[in-house]
């Protein structure tokens, strides 16, 4: 088991420039997300850690060494497929043991029939053996054996796909979009499972997904990319709680987090549809930016509200509720979190007043960089009303 | 139902039936005239044929005898048939395994292509759309003894040092070069390798065609366990994948190998070859039943060559069915 580390990662494919100059360091045993909407260049980047893919620029180096120009098979890295890439003619053992064999065996002792005679061969199989029962073992398919990928459900594949990457201890696993095949209700079982596996092996895991729950539950840490970049790398709490750009805030969080255009003043007085709210910024100069609001930073109040709506939609979860306002003069709709207990207050149509927890607002300048200098000014929250 | 709307149970019933009775004339009637064409068309035929393999019917004669397994009898026994199960399995056997592997690296080696591949497509499916009665006459002049360009090629050939590592090249330079279409040791290699370069292309179609339903990604799952070759790459991903594609070049090769005619009709239209070396089953077929009018043994040899045929479905349909569905 190794750390990984990427440097200034380049790659065009043309004219299109899928990664521009990425940058990563994964440390030994950990698990990293890469998370980040379709053609964002995640896969593309797992690809090219991998050696599937070559890098117009850049080095990648596993365990401190660089593999630049060292083909996948050399690397020692194993791969989960979204597909999850099974041999259709081979048993669930048979491919498992794939990758032992081809390590370990030679070219004659490959062979199906002539093989048998080849000296070594035996004791080389039985090893083989062994460890593809460990790894069934381990993923709880050792009675799925002898059965094709074809008679297997795709939770089963998956745990195959999986079987076969473990099976022979490689310097990191690189994981494509591995539940994404599969149905919801599994997704969730398996997503703790894998976390699980990697508490168990302790090995580096590198996660490609677009899930950003799957991203949340699984990741030490979470590197959210867009446009070929990673916007941000950090824990998925930071993530979620202190995004560095608005792309990150808005991709992290389900449901969305609210985005209200605000106006930021020379005194730095944060201005929602020309009202003034109870915040200030550090940053001292004229201009328009967003403020972002979660849903559970959005409460109800009857007074002195700065948020005002009538009620369009409203979702209960049974755990918690979800309710849609359409906010005056805003023209837009902002979600908001509640228990359902309140919901015989919320049907639609009604007329609700909304304040939120200034310690939980997230204010973006006009080019979505965070203003992170932000003080709440709940005295003059008052005085505005 | 019947109950709310206060009919009686034994109405509904006959009601049902009458129903059913309908149901069962309508499928009969929408059935009806692909099975009519279908017994007339394809069964009726073969089942004449097997009748009239067991009399000495000739066309014209207002009646036959039956004559029992006579014709079978002759079929197995008289030289001139043995010499006629030779042509064709020496041909089968030959032209099969080579235009089948042709075809394979052919479609694998295009697959590989970036450019020109419609280019080579093309060029290797020529001998499959062209005429084989046409190309039958230009093989002919090429192989011509004296004046073809084959043996002219090879005259090129003399007094180098082909001479001297060839036996072959040197009796051809001493004596004289084979007369390829008239001599009894050759006449059947000619037709295999006529037969090879018209039928690989189409093979190859078809590998093409299996070759895109090879799934990418199990090529990087292999290079990712460590299959560094292209033959172990071509070993656990393409061939197994092929497999299907493989039973079916496979059978269908048989079966245009076992229906070879046109060369040996535009080579030898007297009768299948220098001393009955191509006398392969569709020319006996059609030497015996047409051009002799000798309907009953002419039906027998067609009964043995549909028993081959239908063997060999069988094996394909075993096959698909058990053997490389996954």
């Amino acid at each position: 088991m190794a750390g990984l580390s990427i440097t200034n990662i380049n790659k065009r494919f043309g004219e299109t420039e899928v990664l521009k100059g990425v940058s990563l360091d994964i440390a030994d045993g950990e698990f990293v997300s890469l998370v980040g909407p379709s053609g964002c260049g995640k896969s593309t980047l797992l690809r090219i850690i991998a050696g599937l893919e070559e890098q117009t620029s850049g080095d990648v180096q596993i365990g401190g060494t660089s593999v630049a120009g060292q083909r996948a098979a050399d690397r020692n890295l194993s791969m989960v497929f979204q597909s999850y890439a099974l041999y259709p003619h081979l048993s669930v053992g048979e491919n498992i043991a794939v990758p032992l064999k081809m390590r370990r065996m030679n070219t004659l002792q490959r062979l199906p029939l002539l093989g048998g005679v080849i000296p070594g061969k035996a004791q080389r199989a039985a090893e083989i053996a062994k460890e593809v029962a460990h790894a069934a073992e381990i993923l709880e398919i050792a009675h799925l054996l002898d059965r094709k990928p074809g008679q297997l459900s795709g939770g089963q594949r998956q745990r195959v796909a999986l079987g076969r990457a473990l099976v022979r201890d490689p310097a990191a696993f690189l994981l494509d979009e591995p539940l994404s095949n599969l149905d919801a209700k599994l997704r969730v079982q398996t997503r703790a499972e894998i976390a699980q596996l990697h508490r168990q092996l302790k090995a580096t895991f590198v996660y490609v997904t677009h899930d950003q729950v799957e991203a949340m539950t699984m990741s030490d840490r979470i590197a959210v990319m867009m446009g070929g970049r990673i916007l941000q790398c950090a824990a998925p709490e930071t993530v979620y709680d202190d995004p560095d750009r608005i792309e990150v805030a808005e991709f992290i969080g389900s449901p969305k987090i609210n985005l209200l255009p605000v106006e930021l003043s020379e005194t730095g007085q944060v201005h929602l549809l020309g009202q003034p709210l109870s915040l200030t910024t550090g940053r001292r100069t004229k201009g328009v930016g967003s403020l972002g609001l979660r849903p559970e930073a959005l409460f109800l109040t009857d007074r002195n509200a700065p948020l005002r709506g009538q009620i369009v939609h409203a979702e209960n979860l049974g755990s918690e509720m979800f309710v849609q306002v359409e906010v005056n003069g805003l023209g837009s709709r902002i979600t908001f979190r509640t228990t359902p207990d309140k919901r015989a207050s919320l049907a639609q149509g009604a007329t609700v007043g909304l304040d939120f927890d200034a310690d939980k607002a997230l204010v973006f300048d006009a080019i979505g960089a965070r203003v992170r200098d932000i003080h709440s000014t709940t005295t003059s929250k008052t005085e505005v009303a | 139902m019947s109950l709310a709307d206060g009919v009686p149970h034994e109405a509904v019933a006959a009601k049902t039936k009458t129903h059913n009775v309908k149901e069962r004339r309508a499928a009969w009637i929408l059935t009806g005239p692909a099975l009519i064409l279908m017994v007339a068309i394809l069964l009726a035929p073969i089942l004449v044929a097997g009748l009239l393999s067991f009399t000495n019917y000739s066309l014209g004669n207002s009646g036959f005898d039956w004559v029992g397994t006579r014709n079978y009898e002759k079929l197995f026994t008289r030289s001139t048939y043995a010499k006629m199960f030779t042509a064709t399995l020496t041909y089968v056997v030959t032209v099969v395994p080579i235009s089948v592997g042709l075809g394979l690296g052919a479609a694998l080696l295009i697959n590989s292509l970036g450019r020109f591949r419609e280019a080579y497509k093309t060029i290797y499916f020529l001998p499959v759309m062209a005429t084989l009665l046409a190309m039958a006459i230009a093989w002919e002049f090429m192989l011509h003894p004296s004046i073809g360009m084959i043996n002219r090629t090879l005259e090129m050939g003399c007094g180098t040092f082909l001479e001297r590592i060839w036996p072959f090249m040197a009796n051809g330079c001493a004596g004289h070069f084979p007369v390829w279409l008239g001599d009894k040791r050759y006449a059947i290699w000619v037709i295999s390798f006529i037969g090879i370069w018209q039928g690989f292309g189409f093979n190859m179609v078809l590998y093409l065609a299996g070759l895109t339903s090879v799934h990418r990604e199990l090529y990087h799952a292999a290079e990712m366990d460590g299959a560094k070759s292209a033959w172990e790459r071509f070993r656990l991903v393409t061939w197994p994948a092929l497999g299907p594609t493989t039973v079916f070049v496979v059978t269908i090769s048989c079966i245009r190998a076992f229906q070879v005619f046109d060369t040996i009709e535009a080579f030898w239209p007297q009768g299948g070859g220098p001393n009955k070396s191509t006398y392969v089953m569709m020319f006996a077929i059609f030497e015996k039943g047409v051009q002799q009018n000798l309907i009953g043994i002419g039906s027998a040899i067609t009964m043995v060559f549909l028993a081959f045929v239908m063997f060999l479905t069988l094996i394909q349909r075993w096959l698909v069915e058990r053997k490389v569905h996954y």
